[in-house]
């Protein structure tokens, strides 16, 4: 007879199965990576050379600062205008919010080719209708480069700022809004003193999400990164082109890292984030 | 609050012109130049055109969009089935062991997106573990190519969307009253059935939304064919890409691209508009009661 | 002497009009209630004063200056709100101490004024905890004297009571009571539950519909109502219809179908052949098995057959079959119930009262009696009100329709 709070086995297995198969590839790689053979097929000693080799190519680090001085400032803008978005989305009444709304979000959804190309020729079009006279007037050469990959990388990561913070706005209560004005605070002071702290965390979540997408994106960067300037991604992608390198294990198994304790650091925030429900 | 107006007008304005400035204008000048003639530098020439249209008619294409049609499809269908049943688990858990799991699932997502591609190079590599592994216990010779096919490209596309079903569904089955389940089988119904008559429509939001954001991402799939596909499984994705490096045919890659955006919006819009019409429907229901 | 008022009130939400023309005028140092069922307006009325709606038409006068323009932040009034909208981020200190902040207060007074507060609704100890950590009671409790610390000249409570469970809900009532007497502030108490707003308020508006039914201390609404709608909503009450017929001085005969012919005290002095609804109060019935003796002229004796019983312990609760009418009866129990002679199901019963003891309404309307035994835990919409809240107030009245006692013939 079956017991009445039987339950089904079949979720947890295919739990276990699904974490198999997303962990296996990556363990391989990180075993690899100390490997002094090339493809792991035969383990022929534990060596670090990997490791040595990536810390020497400066190509990798070149590519690295440029990618992290681009997440930073497409962070810091994404996160300012993501957040301000929200608040006005969360405020409206407006007839204009529905577009409004679309416009911040349907970019969540269109697939970032799309967005690579639309900004690609975008950008084309600047240039070559204002990139002549920019230069003889003012002595400015424009061009695609480090620029043109920020304002991308703002474009993309703020819709998501705006997802997370506006989240953390509906989620608290309007009414300590109002009671903050009660208690007789003007609206900026109410702002800085009370909604602000409020949707910090959501402010952080959205910006460390801006900061992993920056770093993870190649799609967009790819279309608009002109000849010049390199990202990591672009590095790794045309490193994979050319072969299997060993040394991406080696930055694999590094950027690995990296994730878990940035996830570590979101999910201490998720946790915040209860206790101020209460 | 009536004071408060004039002020929202002005902390909406920079991101509402940001985006109309580069977003909204590139995706409108993709689907303009849908309609513009190519001239021999690789340029845009004048006046305006269909051809671009017709052209995509020539055999080359319509086997590349049924291709990308059809392995986003069953990647979305594999992630999903996949995604329901871990959800299932994930939020009946302890808590603890709930974020434990949750974590684990939540770093690939977060893992860089090439390096995720990059390991499935290696674990498929023809000097690779895994092949020697086939080879050991005769599934594979030493001739047999794991890389360069639309199966390899299918099971990295599985691999990286996971997570992206997982989240929403999770998001939803964490709400879900349990308790719901209990009653069902109080009243009889087996396990199966009441995941399928009680828990199923519970989390099917959820289930919608994970739907959206697994195909829209493998419709526009352009790293993973190009790293781990060959030849024989090119996407729309690819071609867009040599339209625009190789050929320079940049009205050919806008009407790829906004292909592209119809196959995502059409079943997005109909999704919305079907959503709005039930809850009017209901409204009114709830109106005449 | 008269600390706030408001002057023709009127708020509209799109075609839907909350507020038609409401005057009020509020004494300092009173406890004023503002009571009806979800969507009579009440809420809205209370959010006009503290500045966070906008009236169509009308002013609000607080201690003689028109404040209907000013931001909720530049009123001398304060808010407990319904669900207490505590500061979440901050400490039971810090949120006391918001108002005094903002008000520019140097961090000396302020340091002394907290914990005189934090004293006064009994949370000393409590200062560090974050509104998370604290319970139902204790967070109603940071919000008064929140809202209390700057002495506003009139504190605005929204139904401040209706998120506590009912023992809670009673001992704060009584808290509420007393802090009203220490503190010595005007208290604008905003609720639908007629129980509350009886034992606290010193006067009660009763609002439905968007405007003011009748205003009084609790026993003239009580014993006095003007409408149909202020007997049914405050207590049970039968309504009877009738023609007067025989006018001697202060009292006349009551003429109703189908039923026996009542003396009544004609307050109204209503003509003969004027037709009138009067309330009768089921308490004001004494039931009794056998006839009572050494009837005056001016009592009432009826007969009639038990229909239903329901006992309450403190009392017993009767419907009686007079004719063609159920009536209402309450009955107390003096004695110990164990050893009366108990009434019960189809007992013939006399049903005896008084003249003076039934009154005539102003006003009468079927759909009142709709409103008998409103549920007292019925929540009202939370806020903002908006259209829904007519909606939620239609519905109120048709779920109660099959619950009304008295007169039907």
């Amino acid at each position: 007879m079956r017991n009445y709070t039987h339950r089904s086995r079949f979720p947890f297995v295919m739990t276990m199965l699904t974490l198999v198969f997303l962990y296996t590839p990556l363990i391989v790689v990180a075993v690899a990576s100390f490997n002094a053979s090339k493809y792991g097929g035969a383990w022929t000693g534990f060596s670090l050379k990997w490791y040595e080799r990536l810390f020497q190519d400066n190509a990798i680090w070149d590519a690295l600062v440029n990618t992290l001085v681009i997440a930073l400032i497409a962070t810091f803008f994404a996160t300012l205008l993501g957040t301000l978005a929200a608040l006005a989305l969360h405020r409206s009444k407006h007839k204009l919010k529905g577009i409004y709304s679309a416009l911040v979000y349907t970019p969540l959804v269109v697939p970032d080719i799309l967005q690579g190309i639309g900004l690609l020729l975008l950008f084309e079009i600047v240039l070559s209708t204002f990139g002549e006279w920019m230069r003889r007037t003012f002595g400015i050469e424009m061009g695609l480069g480090m620029t043109t990959i920020v304002i991308a990388h703002i474009t993309f990561c703020l819709s998501y700022v705006t997802m997370v913070v506006l989240g953390r706005l509906q989620e608290f209560d309007r009414s300590v809004i109002e009671a903050a004005q009660d208690l007789g605070a003007s609206g900026l002071y109410t702002f800085f003193r009370v909604t602000l702290p409020i949707i910090s965390p959501g402010i952080i979540a959205g910006a460390l999400f801006s900061f992993t997408l920056s770093i993870d994106d190649f799609v967009i960067t790819f279309f608009v990164k002109g000849a010049g300037d390199t990202t990591l991604p672009i590095y790794i992608q045309s490193a994979m082109r050319r072969g299997t390198p060993a040394v991406i294990n080696a930055l694999s198994v590094i950027f690995l890292l990296m994730t878990f304790v940035l996830v570590f650091v979101t999910q201490r925030l998720l946790t915040d984030k209860k206790g101020l429900k209460k | 609050m009536w004071f408060k107006k004039a002020s929202n007008f002005f902390v909406g304005l920079p991101t509402f012109v940001w985006l109309l400035i580069f977003y909204a204008l590139p995706v409108l000048i993709v689907f303009l130049l849908t309609f513009k003639p190519v001239d021999s530098a690789g340029g845009i020439g004048a006046g305006w055109t269909l051809s671009t249209l017709c052209e995509l008619g020539n055999p080359n294409y319509p086997l590349i969009i049924w291709r990308t049609f059809w392995l986003g499809i069953v990647a979305t269908a594999v992630c999903i089935a996949v995604a329901i049943p871990i959800s299932y688990c994930l939020s009946r858990m302890s808590s603890q062991l709930r974020n434990v799991f949750l974590m684990l699932i939540i770093v690939p997502f977060w893992t860089n997106f090439l390096i995720r591609i990059y390991a499935w190079r290696v674990f498929l590599h023809s000097d690779g573990v895994f092949k020697h592994l086939l080879v050991l216990i005769g599934l594979a010779d030493e001739s047999t190519v794991l890389l360069y096919n639309q199966w390899a490209v299918l099971t990295v596309m599985i691999y990286t969307y996971i997570p992206f079903a997982v989240l929403p569904i999770y998001a939803v089955a964490e709400k879900f009253d349990f308790s719901l389940l209990d009653a069902a089988k109080d009243l009889g119904a087996s396990s199966f059935y009441g995941f399928r008559k009680v828990f199923f429509p519970g989390i099917a939001k959820g289930v919608w939304t994970a739907v959206m954001v697994v195909l829209i991402p493998a419709f526009g799939a352009y790293l993973i064919p190009d790293l781990v596909g060959g030849p024989t499984s090119e996407l729309v994705g690819d071609k867009i890409a040599q339209r625009v490096f190789n050929d320079r045919n940049l009205p050919h890659a806008s009407a790829l691209s906004a292909l592209l955006m119809m196959a995502v919006f059409l079943p997005l819009i109909g999704t919305v508009w079907i959503r709005k019409l039930k809850s009017r429907k209901a409204n009114a229901e709830v109106a005449d009661a | 002497m008269e600390i706030l008022r408001f002057e023709n009130i009127t708020k509209r939400y799109g075609d839907n009009t909350v507020l038609d023309n409401v005057t009020l005028s509020i004494g300092a140092g009173e406890v004023f209630s503002l009571l009806g069922p979800s969507g009579c307006g009440k809420t809205t009325l209370l959010r006009i004063c503290g500045g966070f709606e906008r009236p169509d038409s009308g002013r609000v006068i607080l201690d003689g200056v028109d404040i209907t323009d000013l931001p909720p932040n530049r009123r001398e009034v304060r808010t407990v709100f319904q669900n207490y909208a505590l500061f979440p981020h901050m400490s039971v200190w810090e949120n006391v101490a918001f108002g005094l902040k903002t008000a520019g207060m140097d961090a000396k007074r302020i340091a002394e004024a907290v914990p005189r507060y934090l004293d006064l609704v009994q949370l000393a100890g409590f200062e560090d905890r974050k509104p998370g950590q604290l319970s139902g009671g204790q967070r109603q409790r940071v919000a008064i004297a929140r809202a209390l610390i700057n002495r506003p000249k009139v504190l605005l409570l929204d139904e401040p009571l209706a998120a506590l469970d009912l023992k809670l809900r009673q001992r704060m009532l009584i808290e509420l009571d007393a802090l009203h007497d220490d503190v010595g502030i005007t208290f604008l108490f905003v609720t639908h539950d007629q129980q509350e707003a009886m034992s606290i308020s010193d006067h009660i508006a009763v609002l439905r519909g968007g405007h003011v039914e009748q205003i009084g201390t609790p026993p003239e609404l009580y014993e006095a109502p003007k409408t149909s709608f202020v007997a049914a909503f405050i207590g049970d009450t039968n309504f009877f219809p009738g023609t007067v017929r025989r006018v001697e001085g202060d009292y006349c005969d009551l003429e109703i179908e189908d039923f026996p012919t009542l003396r009544l005290y004609n307050d109204k002095k209503i003509r003969e052949g004027g037709s009138v609804h009067i309330s009768i109060r089921p308490e004001k019935f004494m039931i009794s098995l056998d006839k009572p003796g050494n009837i005056k002229p001016n009592t009432n004796l009826l007969q009639g057959k038990v229909e239903d019983v329901v006992y309450l312990g403190a009392h017993t609760r009767y419907w009686v079959r007079v004719n063609d009418w159920r009536v209402a009866v309450v009955k107390q129990h003096y004695g110990y119930a164990l050893d009366e002679r108990r009434i019960t199901w189809g007992d013939d019963v006399w049903l005896r009262f008084e003249a003076d003891n039934a009154y005539m309404l102003d006003r009468y309307a079927e759909a009142d009696e709709n409103l008998l035994l409103l549920p007292d835990t019925e929540e009202e919409a939370p806020t903002p009100p908006d259209a829904s809240e007519a909606a939620t107030a239609s519905t109120a009245e048709g779920a109660t329709a099959s619950t009304v006692s008295g007169t039907t013939p």
